[in-house]
């Protein structure tokens, strides 16, 4: 049914595009002068028709699953459903829908075949006025266009109103989902900040979550103070920065003014392929041969280091991070107008040095820009830590111990056996939206510095 | 005549395969300004690159020919462009001052190229070739704000003043004066005048008068070629080429 329904759309759209074309062009040939082009006169009825059409496809399948589901339950013989609570009203809903479509399990009641038999009959009478009602808004829709074409009629203008209408919708779309995104993490955080105090929260050094969900479970206490995984994170974030930071600029320095073109030719694509690498790929190299690695080369040294270390997930991390700064850096060198390059090389300066003094000062604040993206990254990446990084929490700098992230709490207090209620789940919305807020500061006075230095050659 | 600073022979110069200059030969004198006239696209500011070697820096061009200073050929394997173009500065068309203090605009050239062993050294420098481009009344009290918050016409003695701290012996002036209203214009004229009692002043323009104002000597150019050469008065005067008349009289360009 639903596919028919969009067939008659389609054909509708189709039908009156033609007929409206036509019906321009008869008109022009006539020596009308047309105020807008057929072209235009066509794309209106167009989209005249299956903007409304399709607005009401959708409502329809988004309404009909409740309307239906009321009329069923409503339906049914008295009391079948008194005293069941929500739950086992839904089980029998379930059932319900399970024999309307043909799975039957042991021998259901009487009662419940019938409903399950108007259940089928009340979707087949939806589908049918689904198909009804599309025809016959099709078919208005498609007469209002073409009543509507006249020479003087502003087909353009009409058109672009819907264009525009429709830009606009989308846009409004993508704001609510980010809104919505932030209202949801805001509210399951407030429902943790309720069970476990703000304070508690921002200032605890003790984070141990696994506390028990059910009451017969032998675990800890439960601290969730996030002090420590925000210093885990911020040991990784800055290992991965200590390493890509340096690299990253100076690669980009030697693509842009050192390399030979030839050089450059093979360099850049390789640097670009490093970036599209998966990241679950960066924690393999990750957890296999990087972190195997500083372990030998600890114990060469008579040092214990562990197996999952701060450093190994941060020098991997930095692996990443490199095609990044680099290619920010390369674009704030390139946008330094060359002018500037001219005049320092015509007062007798080196390329070292126009490059030290002048170009990298003036792309300064690009580069600055790229490297705080580049934080931000660092901080909300997810895969490679998970992999590499550790999962007890420990309040340390030591580069060369196991720390864990905000990201790999999050990850592990959604897995497995969680419930929607306990603040062990709820912590990790909370851990969400202290994510959301860092990055979020970061981004706005990283992309703030980019934006500033973009107007400044202009 | 004062004596040759600059001689050029048989120059020619190729962006890929298209010829810029055609064996231009000309000699340019100490102590004097010369100026290169002709319609746009006709090889001026190329030619000036030639003699910074500032050619080099464009990948697909190519020079060919003697070009010397001081007798010494500038093309030479021996000779570092870095050190040449300290002898031989270059003010370009539009202001280009760097993101930096007006002072470290001026002082950047003696810097790198360690003129001065201590700072009052340095200070004097930058004092006296602000001066020297008239822009020191201007800015002393503010030497150490950003030379890019300068107005145009500043910003172009900032550059005149940030080549001339290097104690060069040539300067070249790629139409200085394009992006200037009349009275900077003048300023920089005057400029001009005074930096030919000690320097080798070429000067790229568009502005006839200003040609006639300034410059000692003119160079009419042509398509790549150079079409006549001489003192200034008998090539705007009595030109003795037809097309340097058709130009000079701006029925052309
Ligand atoms: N970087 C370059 N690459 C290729 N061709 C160039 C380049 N620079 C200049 N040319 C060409 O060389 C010729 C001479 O250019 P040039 O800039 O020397 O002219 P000009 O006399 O200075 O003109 P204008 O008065 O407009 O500044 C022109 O035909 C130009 O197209
Ligand atoms: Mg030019």
């Amino acid at each position: 049914m639903t596919a028919l329904a969009f067939g008659i759309l389609l054909l509708a759209t189709i039908v009156a595009y033609a007929l409206n074309r036509h019906a321009a062009s008869r008109l022009r040939a006539r020596g009308q002068p047309l105020h807008s082009l057929v072209g235009h006169h066509a794309g209106f009825a167009a989209l005249l028709v299956l903007v409304p059409v399709l607005v009401l496809i959708l409502l329809w399948l988004g309404l009909q699953g409740p309307v239906i589901s009321r009329l069923l339950m409503g339906g049914l013989p008295q009391g079948v459903l008194d005293g069941l609570d929500t739950g086992a009203v839904q089980l029998i809903e379930a059932e319900i829908t399970s024999i309307a479509g043909g799975r039957i399990f042991g021998t259901p009641e009487d009662w419940k075949l019938a409903a399950a038999a108007r259940l089928v009959d009340l979707r087949l009478m939806s589908g049918q006025m689904l198909l009804l009602a599309v025809s016959l808004l099709a078919l208005a829709l498609i007469a209002l266009a073409r009543h509507k074409v006249a020479p003087e009629f502003r087909a353009r203008q009409s058109f672009e109103s819907i264009v525009t209408g429709l830009m606009v919708f989308a846009s409004i779309v993508a704001v609510f989902t980010t809104v919505g995104i932030v209202a949801s993490l805001v509210f399951e955080a407030g429902r943790f900040f309720a069970i476990v105090p703000i304070h508690e929260f921002l200032f605890g050094l003790n984070w141990e979550p696994q506390i028990p969900i059910r009451a017969d479970q032998i675990a800890a206490e439960g601290a969730f103070g996030w002090v420590p995984v925000l210093v885990g994170t911020l040991v990784i974030t800055v290992v991965a920065l200590v390493v890509s930071v340096p690299i990253g600029l100076m690669s980009a320095i030697y693509l842009n003014e050192f390399a030979a073109p030839r050089a450059r030719a093979i360099i850049k694509p390789v640097l670009e392929i490093l970036a599209g690498v998966p990241t679950v790929v960066y924690g393999f190299f990750a957890v296999l041969t990087v972190a195997p690695a500083l372990r030998s080369a600890g114990a060469a040294l008579g040092m214990d280091v562990s197996p999952n270390t701060a450093l190994a997930a941060g020098g991997v991390m930095a692996i990443m991070l490199i095609p990044f700064i680099s290619s920010f850096a390369d674009d704030a060198l390139s946008a330094v107008p060359r002018a500037l390059r001219d005049g320092a090389l015509a007062l007798g300066a080196t390329r070292a040095e126009t490059m030290l003094n002048v170009l990298f000062p003036a792309a300064l604040p690009g580069i600055v820009g790229g490297v705080l993206l580049a934080v931000s990254r660092a901080i909300g990446e997810t895969m490679i830590v998970v992999m590499a990084a550790g999962l007890m929490a420990k309040l340390t700098l030591n580069p060369l111990d196991s720390v864990t992230t905000v990201t790999v709490q999050i990850v592990t207090l959604l897995i497995g056996d969680t419930s929607f209620d306990n603040p062990k789940t709820l912590a990790a919305f909370a851990l969400g939206l202290m994510l959301f807020l860092v990055t979020l500061v970061i981004n706005v006075f990283a992309l703030r510095i980019v934006r500033k230095y973009r107007e400044a050659y202009d | 005549m004062n004596p040759t600073k600059i001689s050029a022979c048989n120059v020619n110069v190729f962006y890929g395969a298209s010829q810029a200059i055609k064996d231009v030969s000309l000699e340019l004198a100490d102590k004097s300004v010369t100026a290169f006239i002709g319609p746009s696209g006709c090889g001026k500011s190329t030619f000036l690159r030639c003699l910074n070697r500032m050619n080099d820096t464009i990948d697909i061009c190519r020079v060919t020919g003697d070009i010397r200073l001081d007798g010494q050929d500038i093309n030479a394997a021996s000779v570092d462009p870095v050190q040449l173009r300290a002898q031989v500065g270059m003010v370009f068309q539009k202001p280009n001052p760097f993101p930096k203090s007006i002072y470290d605009n001026v002082a950047y050239g003696p810097r790198i190229h360690g003129l001065t062993q201590n700072r009052t050294e340095l200070d004097e420098i930058v004092e006296s070739s602000l001066r020297a481009a008239a822009l020191w009344d201007e800015v002393k009290d503010r030497l150490r704000q950003p030379g890019t918050g300068l107005s145009g016409g500043q910003q172009q003695r900032l550059c005149i003043a940030r080549a001339i701290a290097t104690r060069p012996e040539v300067i070249l002036m790629d139409e200085p004066c394009s992006a200037l209203d009349p009275i900077a214009t003048a300023q920089i004229d005057d400029l001009i005048h005074q930096m030919a009692q000690d320097f080798c002043v070429i000067i790229v323009t568009h502005s006839m008068s200003q040609a006639r104002r300034v410059s000692d000597r003119t160079a009419y150019f042509h398509m790549g070629n150079m079409v006549e050469y001489g003192e200034t008065e008998q090539i705007f005067i009595n030109p003795r080429e037809k097309l340097t008349e058709t130009y000079v009289s701006g029925r052309i360009g």
